[in-house]
């Protein structure tokens, strides 16, 4: 049976497909548009997903969309009537947004596809996030939260998944709380307050937090109370995501927290200013991690499972996941590699897979790697066109090459096969580095990434090793295998892993078994034969503003107007020869 | 091809263009509206340079992006320096800009457009930012690291405008000035589009906010009166809310 699932519209789209009960591909639609967060209706991804199954929509049984849409709808009006007349500003835009493409999605996607309205299921936005996190964890029984922004209503639920190998599988979502109370919004409304941007700068937020003191968590705690019955409630006179689009914090929020900060004033932590600004990040971070710490072990009390399974945007914060590993009771927590609403695509597709068509439940591959492959020949053309360095290398030799480049401090540019599905770069679109030295950080800061100082980078390490240099407790491999915890880094490493080593001593490990990514894995092992430190730094290979790249052409464009010194695409290795540039200048003049 | 100071309605508007620089609000917010305008046109060039075919156009069409993103990195910097000679505390600085940017009234599509199309295009948006561009250099003579941005933005410029016209007339040997005209064309319809696109929306916005105030208020009434009764806290989903199904709703 052939499943397509789809997110869109609100942003970061994407289109899964699964085929026989196990995904055959999912790609996120920026990827393909190269706009970031694209929220446009995914036709790129869809018609990559059906190529690339050898598929016409014809042939598909079921399409389903990730939401309900006329659900949502009803949370927009009704929450414009409830705040009526202050409302009266983001009414006209919020109808036309809806009315304009939001609510014909059934219309969308039969006229787009040309497949039978019958065809075209919908799940809730929060039942997609659910079967995100449980039906791709390699578990059979598990509880499972889910918190975002917020869905059609829903901004946070609990409830538990079941899975029978050779029968269904079932998702039970128990309870929720509701718009406008949002564990997603509160963050993000202090992501506009630091002048970051929302929906796509949050990380920065918990980034920057590592650089203040929680001496407003009582503020913060004026914001969001705890209800009776173990939730919580935002106090909305602090906000203004209801009535406007133009910010989401009140003139109360400002007393409160002082001025908010300027986008394009750089943060300066030697000023008053910079140091409040981190104190404020540090702040809703510990906010944020106690009510999530408090709900989950309510969860566990509750539902005495072993396994959590975390989904939705909030379960991008890899330091709130690491607490809840640590203090909710859960033995392990899951945590897919897309968490937020492209992952939405697949988890719709396998929900309406188990649940609506009632297929016998599979084990989907514990991998993040959906995506289009990379074409090193496409690669080798376009660097020999442009006068480079190219060379043709059997695996092992490029392995061992690689490894010498980075022991001397080059800069890598990493891709190999199928491109990730989810935000991080796990190994397949990497820009890779020696971890060891702060020069290093702010070489990539400066040159490649163009980004905050106070942002750190992330590193990978062969999942058996990955103890001895960083304190992970029982569990955290696998919250590290896609990158979602941060735990400290050992005090005897952290002066030889500069690079990677935030200022509170963290890193948000990726740990790397051998199956996962094979190529990297003896990368990783040949970079420890020479440097006796089986560690990287693995950043996304994108620059500020762009997406991860997907083509090797794209990669190719990004090494060429950054400072990566070498790239390397399946079995082809390009070495960047000096300046270039202006040759192809001079030969046109 | 020289650089032409700006359209005729751009010479005219001369003094406007001087009222408009010589504030340093207004200053900073063109300088961070032309670097955002500089960095999405970047983009748009390189994604030029990853699609085409052609060896020689994607050389120079990632010359041509790596100088947008340099001038768009130009403009950050500046706007950041002013920053910090006068830190301001408004921000209605930073909403959008209402004023013309480099290239910003321009859409630049490029996926499924073939090279003559995007490289006449490309030209006749180059020439009339560089023309633009040579009148900004000359109002912001008071301010001589904003003005040395201007001049080095315009070498490329001339580089820009010189290279496209040149290939479009390799790629388009028979037909280049008519494509010329063509983008020419294309940019004013664009622009009509915008312009009657802003006014319908303008015209649904002021259209809803009757409705808003007209019709609305007795429903606002029953909304509030149910969210009064309704306890904060966990909600119970019901069970039909776990199966999907056909419904939207």
């Amino acid at each position: 049976m052939k499943v397509l699932g789809i997110s869109a519209h609100y942003h970061d789209s994407a289109a899964a497909l699964v085929i026989d009960g196990v995904p055959a591909c999912a790609v996120q639609e920026e990827r393909l548009s190269r706009r970031k967060n694209d929220a446009a209706f995914p036709l790129g991804a869809i018609e990559w997903c059906l190529d690339h199954a050898g598929l016409e929509p014809r042939d598909l049984d079921a399409v389903v969309f990730y939401e309900r849409s006329m659900r949502k709808f009803d949370r927009i009006l009704t929450s414009a009537l409830r705040t009526f007349p202050h409302s009266w500003r983001s009414f006209p835009h919020a109808i036309k947004n809806s009315l304009g493409e939001k609510v014909w999605v059934r219309g969308i996607i039969s006229s787009q596809l040309g497949v039978p309205r019958s065809k075209i299921l919908f799940t809730g936005h929060h039942q997609s996030h659910a079967a995100a996190g449980f039906l791709t964890a390699p578990t059979s029984r598990a509880a499972i939260l889910t918190a975002d922004g917020v869905g059609e209503w829903a901004t946070l639920t609990v409830g538990q998944g079941e899975r029978c190998p050779g029968r269904g599988a079932s998702i039970t979502l128990r309870r929720e709380i509701r718009y406008p109370h949002s564990l997603g919004m509160l963050y993000s409304t202090f992501t506009a307050f630091l002048g970051f941007a929302v929906n796509e700068d949050e990380y920065k937020v918990m980034g920057l937090a590592a650089y203040g003191r929680p001496t407003m968590t009582d503020a913060v705690r004026k914001l969001i109370r705890s209800t009776p019955d173990g939730a919580f409630a935002l106090d909305m006179k602090y906000f203004e995501y209801q009535t406007t689009a133009r910010q989401s914090y009140s003139p109360r929020f400002v007393e409160l927290f002082g001025r908010p900060r300027n986008p394009y004033e750089p943060i300066d932590l030697e000023t008053a200013d910079g140091r409040r600004y981190a104190d404020c990040a540090a702040s809703v971070q510990a906010v944020l991690e106690d009510t999530l710490v408090d709900i989950t072990r309510a969860l566990h009390r509750e539902t005495g499972l072993p396994d959590l399974c975390l989904s939705g945007g909030v379960a991008l914060n890899g330091v709130a996941n690491a607490r809840i590993l640590a203090e909710s009771g859960f033995e392990r927590v899951f945590v897919p590699s897309a968490p937020g609403d492209a992952g939405c695509a697949l988890g719709a597709a396998l929900y309406a897979d188990r649940v609506f068509l009632g297929n016998p439940d599979r084990d989907v591959p514990d991998h993040p790697f959906w995506g289009p492959a990379v074409d090193s020949r496409e690669l080798a053309q376009a660097a020999r066109e442009d006068d480079q360095v190219v060379e043709e290398l059997d695996d092992a030799v490029l392995v061992e090459r690689i490894a010498d480049q980075l022991a001397a401090g080059r800069i890598v540019g990493w891709m190999d096969g199928a491109s990730e599905f989810g935000p991080r770069a796990l190994g397949h679109r990497s820009i890779l580095a020696a971890p060891h030295s702060r020069e290093m950080r702010d070489r990539l800061n400066r040159d490649i990434k163009y980004r905050e100082e106070f942002r750190p980078f992330a590193p990978v390490a062969p999942a058996e090793v990955a103890d001895r240099y960083f304190d992970l407790p029982p569990g955290g491999s696998r919250l590290a295998r896609f990158m979602s915890g941060v735990f400290p880094v050992r005090p005897e490493w952290r002066s030889r892993l500069a690079a990677i080593t935030h200022v509170d001593g963290s890193a948000r490990l990726q740990t790397l078994e051998r199956g996962m990514a094979p190529r990297l894995y003896q990368l990783l092992e040949a970079y420890g034969r020479r440097t006796g430190i089986p560690v990287l730094l693995n950043t996304s290979f994108n620059v500020a503003g762009e997406p991860i790249v997907n083509r090797a052409l794209e990669g190719y464009s990004t090494f060429r107007r950054c400072g990566i010194d070498v790239l390397v695409a399946g079995s082809t290795l390009v070495t960047k020869r000096a300046s270039p540039a202006h040759r192809v200048k001079e030969e046109v003049a | 091809m020289a650089v032409q100071q700006g359209t005729r309605l751009d010479r005219l508007l001369r003094p406007v263009h001087r009222w408009v620089w010589g504030s340093f609000d207004r200053r900073v917010r063109k300088l961070i509206a032309f670097s955002q305008v500089e960095g999405d046109g970047g983009r748009d060039i390189l994604r030029a340079a990853e699609l085409t075919p052609d060896p020689l156009l994607r050389r120079l069409y990632l010359e041509h992006a790596i100088d947008e993103l340099r001038h768009a990195d130009l403009f950050r910097r500046r706007s950041a320096a002013l920053l910090r000679l006068r830190s301001t505390r408004s921000t209605a600085l930073f909403d959008s800009s209402p004023l013309p940017g480099g290239h910003g009234l321009d859409d630049l599509s490029i996926e499924g457009e073939p090279d003559h199309r995007l490289l006449a295009f490309l030209h006749v948006a180059e020439k009339a930012a560089a023309g633009r561009f040579a009148i900004y250099r000359d109002v912001v003579a008071d301010d001589p690291p904003t003005r040395a941005i201007f001049e080095e933005i315009l070498r490329d410029e001339v580089f820009h405008m010189n290279y496209t016209y040149t290939q479009l007339a390799r790629v388009l040997p028979e037909s280049y000035r008519r494509r010329v005209w063509q983008a020419r064309a294309s940019r004013l319809w664009k622009r009509y589009l915008r312009l009657a696109a802003a006014v319908a929306d303008v015209l649904g916005s002021v259209l809803l906010t009757v409705v808003y105030f007209v019709a609305l208020a007795p429903f606002a009434w029953l909304a509030k009166r149910a969210e009064r009764r309704e306890a904060a806290g966990w909600k119970p989903i019901a069970q039909r809310d776990n199966e999907p199904s056909a419904s939207q709703y």
